[in-house]
Order: C-alpha cells, then structure tokens, then sequence
C-alpha cells in the first residue's frame, strides 16, 4: 500500500494505492479513479453554460415537415404580420426584424399553415432563435 | 502515301472519337448528362475546336492494367475559340473507364494548362470523372499534384474556369478550389472530400450525395461553387457568357463590346428609390441594372452571402466589377460569408485588370458570437486587404448607409477608392444616430426634465447634422455628393477618367493576406 497526497483545484486528498501483483490493470485503476472524480467534483462547480442559441432554438412542438423561421440576425420583432393559425404563401412576410438599422422582412420559407408563434412584439431576439414555426 | 496508312489513321481516329463505346454514351446521355466532346464542341465556336494528345495512352501494367484500352485516356484535350478569342479546355470523358485520372490523363491536361498560360488564353476544365484511376497507385497522385501545381501557378496569370458537370471527390476537388470560378450542373454534379458512404463510418452522420455535395449545397452553404447550371448546356453557355467579360490574361483588358446604351443616360427612378423611411430595404439590383449597360449583369455567388452582391457588368462597353450591398438580406451588412464571398471577387478583378465599381449601403459588421468565434475579425480584414491591395481603378458610390468600419471596408477614400460619390441620402458616420446620442449627449440627455423627449431630440439633432454625406464631403473623404439621376454619366465618366490609372508598391514576393 502506497499514500499519495494529491492536490485538485487548490484541495488536497489523501489517496491510497494498492498494487495488486499479476492481476489485470483495470482493479488498480479503479480505486484511483472513483474516488479522485467524487471528490474532485464539488457540487458548487458551475456546469458549463450551454450557449443561449441553442436552448432557446429548441422548438417544443415542431411536426415533422415543418418549417422553422429563426431570426438571422440578433434584434428587435417589430411587428407580427400573421397569426397563429394563418394560412401563408412562400414568400409572405411573417414578421419585421428591425435589426442592423433596418426593418429587416422575415419571410415565409415555405407555404403553409402558421403552426406557432414563438416571439412576441417588441421582444428582443438573438440569431438562430425560432420565430415562427410553418406547416 | 499508300490508302492503308490512311484508313488506318481514319480507323484510329475513330475509335477515339468513341470513348468508351456506344453503350456507355447512351448511358451518358439517360443520366441526363452530354459527352465530353459534345461539351467541347458546345463551348467552341463551330469548327474551331483542335483535339491535342488523342493518341495518348496509359501505360499501367498493375491488375492487368495492359489489357484495358482506354481511347483518349479518358479525357479530350484542345483549344479552340469562343465568340472569336482563344480559350484552351479539357473535359474528361466519364464513359472511358469513369473518367477517372492517371498518370497519362494527368500529362494531357498538364500539357494544355501550359500551353494556356505561354500565349496567355483562359483554360475551362470540365470535370466529370470518378477520381483517381487505383490502378496507377502513386502515378495517379502524381497526375493530381501536377494539375494542382500548374492551377497554382496559372493563378492570376490566365482566368480559369471549372465546372463540375458529374463526380469530383476526393483530391480531385482541389483543382476545381484552385481554379478562379466553379459552375455545378444542378442534380448530375457532386462534390466532396469525403463521400457519405465514410462519413457514415467515421462520424454516424447519415448524408445523401447530393445534400452533402450537390450543386444547391456548394451554391447555398457552403459557397464552394459559385454557379449553378440547370443542364449542361445551361451550363458551357453561362461558361461562354463570363469569358465575355475577362480578359484573356493578365496583360490584357476585357474586350470592349459597343453598346447602344446612351452613357448620357439620365435615371429619373433613382431620385424615388430609395424608401423615405432610411430604416426601409430595397433592392438593390434595381440600382444596379438601371446604371449598367443594358441593364445586363452576370452575377457570381448569387446565391451564397446574398447581403452582399459581387457581379460583371458593363459601363460604356467596358467589363467592371460590381460590389455592392444588399439592404434587402440581412440589411446588407458585412459578415464572414459577405467578406469571404467580396475579397475573393475583388482580387479576380485586380489580377485581370478589371475596374471595380463599389455601390455603399452598409449598416456594419453583424455582431454575435458566432461571428466572432467563427473570425469575422480574420474574414472582414481579408476584405479591407484586397481592397487596400487592389491597384485597378476603384469607384465607390454611397447611396445611404456608412457607418463605422464597414464603411472603410467597402473601399473608402482612405482603401485607395480613385473617386468617391455619395448621393444626398448618404449618412456617412462612425457610428448610428441612437448609439451615438446616447454616448455623446448622455449627461444632456440624463439631466433633462423629460429624458426622452431629449433623447430623440438630441438624435434627430445628431442626424441632421452628421448622418449626411456634408461631413465627409468637406473633408474630401467624398469627391463629390451627386443627383442619382445623373449616376450612369458620372460613374462611366470617372471609369473613362480612370482608364490610364498607374500605381506603383513596393515590390516584394507577395504579400500575407489573412486566410
């Protein structure tokens, strides 16, 4: 039996270790391996922050063959043009993005019926986020 | 000379004009795609085309390479003319042995890639092969880095054009990305590095060929390509249509075609079109096609980086090259795709003496994180550089929106532009009228009884005055603020002025442009 002191983000732990002579490598490993990684984990460490784009542009309901508007540009929704429910042409603008100094027309990739609404007016909106969601 | 020796180069000459056999060009032509010699003989003035090397052979001996014929080796090789002028061209033939390459294939393009760039005549390779002949080992490698090599070199000294018009994968792509231009025939061309078949091994991602590297995706997504041909015919005619605009090299300028087109020519709609509201988009080809000669353009990357327009066009008979904003996509700001998509146009125009007309209406540089992460710092100086760089007479006319560095990366005054004009809408400023107020008039603004009531009135204040082309003007970073009705005139007649522009730099081996 061998004591180690190893030290992690600035705490130091006490670790014990055992060769086991003939036996295969994974038993040594492991008796390092589990206790170093509860410890080392403190429950206070921030998870890692996902970026925001991605949360938010995780649509909840979006049936299959729809068609997902995100706002190409980080802004300001100025004005909602359809509703829910609507029926819309390839084309038709769905909502004014004012963004980069400029009423910025978000238009319909497809034509369809307007399936959700996910912004409201006067919402700020960050690149990638869904706006409006087609069928 | 005896009538055998006659027939038996007939005979000869026949076999190769036959590629790979009746059967597989029936098998050509169900899938939607023309020979290589049909191809050659559509870009070709009629009659004109000179088939080089016919008689080439391999000489692979690996897998019993020996007894496979393979007539032409598998790609037709020659020159000829197009409306009058020398272009040399090679289209591999995909009913030889799948147009794949080897070593002799490889020294048939060489050879004309050569002699394209000793008397100075574009080069157009069609591409339509399976890639690397496997059989020829290293050889064929060898093929591939020569093409490689010689694109390298020729860059810059004559056009080059690639259309992908079947398969290209693997290293065979990079010759196409050397090249000045990519034409993709939509559905019968693909492109790629890696095909689905390994990426679905190595990384699990499911791809059909054409989502991964058909001519939509290249066009769209990824900007690789920057035509899209609805056929092969389609396709050689658009061929023909951009070698009308460029020289022949390096040396030499466009042709000049006569145009009826009055270069007097006023345009009442411009007065009107720009929206009051300086906040509303427009389409900005309809600056465009009003101003040019014919009102015709031939767009390249129409439809990738869609804020930012880069096209040929003619003013008074003479090739320009068009960059301008497109405050219909993205408001037409600048954004790593627009910058990539404008530096490398510009530099084409430098290198082949083509004058560059920029049409300013520019918001700025898109924030976010994705640009930033993504180097829009590394991307947009690429922008500043080619522009800075570019020794061709360079005009910029700034309709409404300049701010900040977009408005110096859009080839100001200080990037080299030979003239600037800006029309009355102009609003040339460091920053926008709201930021702006609210730093400069803060303490104004905060000790105000009704602070916002101050605040449009201090930003209406700073409009008024600084978001004007005057301010620029009185400074002479604007040569002159003009009428939009009198565009066309001025701008033909400042590329008129420009035509015996010199500039000199530095010399030195080349510069480091930011990759």
């Amino acid at each position: 039996m061998k004591k180690f002191n190893i030290t992690v983000n600035g705490n130091s732990y006490e670790v014990e270790v055992e060769e086991i002579k003939g036996g295969s490598s994974t038993p040594i490993q492991r008796p390092i391996q589990q206790p170093t990684q509860q410890r080392v984990s403190p429950p206070k460490v921030p998870t890692k922050v996902t970026p925001k784009a991605e949360t938010v542009s995780a649509p909840k309901e979006v049936p299959a063959g729809a068609n997902t508007v995100t706002a190409p540009m980080p802004g300001t929704i100025l004005d909602l043009k359809v509703k829910q429910g609507d029926v819309v042409a390839k084309g038709q603008v769905l909502l004014i993005l004012e963004a980069m100094k400029m009423e910025n027309e978000i238009m319909s990739p497809s034509e369809g019926k307007i399936v959700s609404i996910n912004t409201t007016k006067g919402a700020s909106v960050n690149a990638g986020d869904v706006l409006v969601v087609v069928g | 000379m005896s009538n055998n020796k006659l027939e038996d180069l007939q005979r000869r000459k026949e076999k190769i004009i036959l590629g790979g056999g009746q059967k597989r060009i029936e098998k050509q032509h169900a899938s939607g795609k023309l020979t290589a010699r049909e191809r050659l003989n559509l870009l070709f003035d009629e009659g004109t085309f000179v088939e080089l090397d016919a008689f080439v052979k391999h000489r692979c001996t690996n897998f019993s390479m020996e007894k496979e014929e393979a007539p032409g080796e598998g790609v037709v090789t020659g020159y000829g003319m197009v409306d009058g002028r020398l272009v040399y061209a090679y289209a591999q033939d995909f009913t030889v042995i799948g147009g794949s390459l080897g070593e002799m294939h490889a020294a048939k393009i060489c050879k004309v890639q050569e002699n394209a760039m000793k008397v100075g005549a574009p080069i157009v390779g069609l591409n339509d092969s399976g890639g690397a002949r496997i059989q020829e080992a290293v050889d064929a490698l060898s093929g591939y880095g020569k093409i490689f090599y010689r694109n390298t070199i020729a860059s810059g000294v004559i056009p080059q054009i690639s259309a992908i018009m079947g398969p290209c994968a693997g290293g065979a792509v990079y010759s196409p990305g050397i090249t000045d231009f990519i034409y993709m025939v939509d559905q019968t061309s693909k492109m790629f590095i890696t095909g689905p078949q390994v990426i679905k091994t190595v990384t699990g991602e499911e791809v059909s060929a054409e989502d991964l590297g058909g001519a939509k995706t290249h066009n769209t997504i990824s900007g690789v390509a920057h035509f899209v041909a609805s056929d092969d015919e389609d396709c050689i005619l658009q061929i023909r249509k951009l070698l009308s605009f460029l020289p022949s090299n390096n040396i030499e300028t466009a042709p000049v075609y006569e145009t009826e087109d009055d270069v007097n020519r006023i345009i009442p709609e411009l007065d009107e079109l720009l929206p009051d509201n300086p906040n509303k988009p427009y389409d900005m080809f309809d600056v465009i096609s009003k101003v040019v000669d014919d009102g015709d353009y031939y767009e390249v990357h129409s439809q990738f980086a869609k804020n930012i327009i880069t096209c040929f066009a003619r003013m008074n008979g003479s090739t320009v090259g068009i960059i301008a904003n497109q405050p219909k996509f993205l408001a037409g700001c600048l954004d790593i795709n627009a910058s990539d998509k404008s530096a490398r146009f510009i530099r084409f125009c430098d290198a082949f003496n083509i004058p560059l007309l920029n049409i300013v209406d520019v918001p700025g540089f898109l924030p976010g994180t994705k640009q930033e992460y993504g180097g829009i710092i590394r991307h947009g100086a690429k922008l500043l550089y080619a522009y800075s760089e570019a020794t061709v007479p360079k005009v910029t006319l700034i309709t409404r929106k300049a701010y900040g560095g977009s408005y110096i990366a859009m080839c100001n005054k200080e990037l080299g532009a030979d003239m600037v004009f800006a029309w009355p809408s102009a609003e040339i400023a460091v920053m926008g009228p709201e930021g702006a107020a609210n730093i400069i008039f803060k303490n104004d603004i905060k000790n105000a009884q009704d602070p916002v009531e101050e605040r449009t009135k201090k930003i209406q204040e700073y409009k008024d005055e600084f978001a004007t082309p005057y301010k620029a003007a009185e400074r002479g970073y604007v040569d002159d603020v003009i009428e939009p009705n009198s565009t066309r005139p001025r701008l033909v007649d400042a590329l008129n002025m420009l035509m015996s522009k010199r500039e000199n730099r530095p010399a030195k081996k080349h510069g480091n442009i930011p990759l």
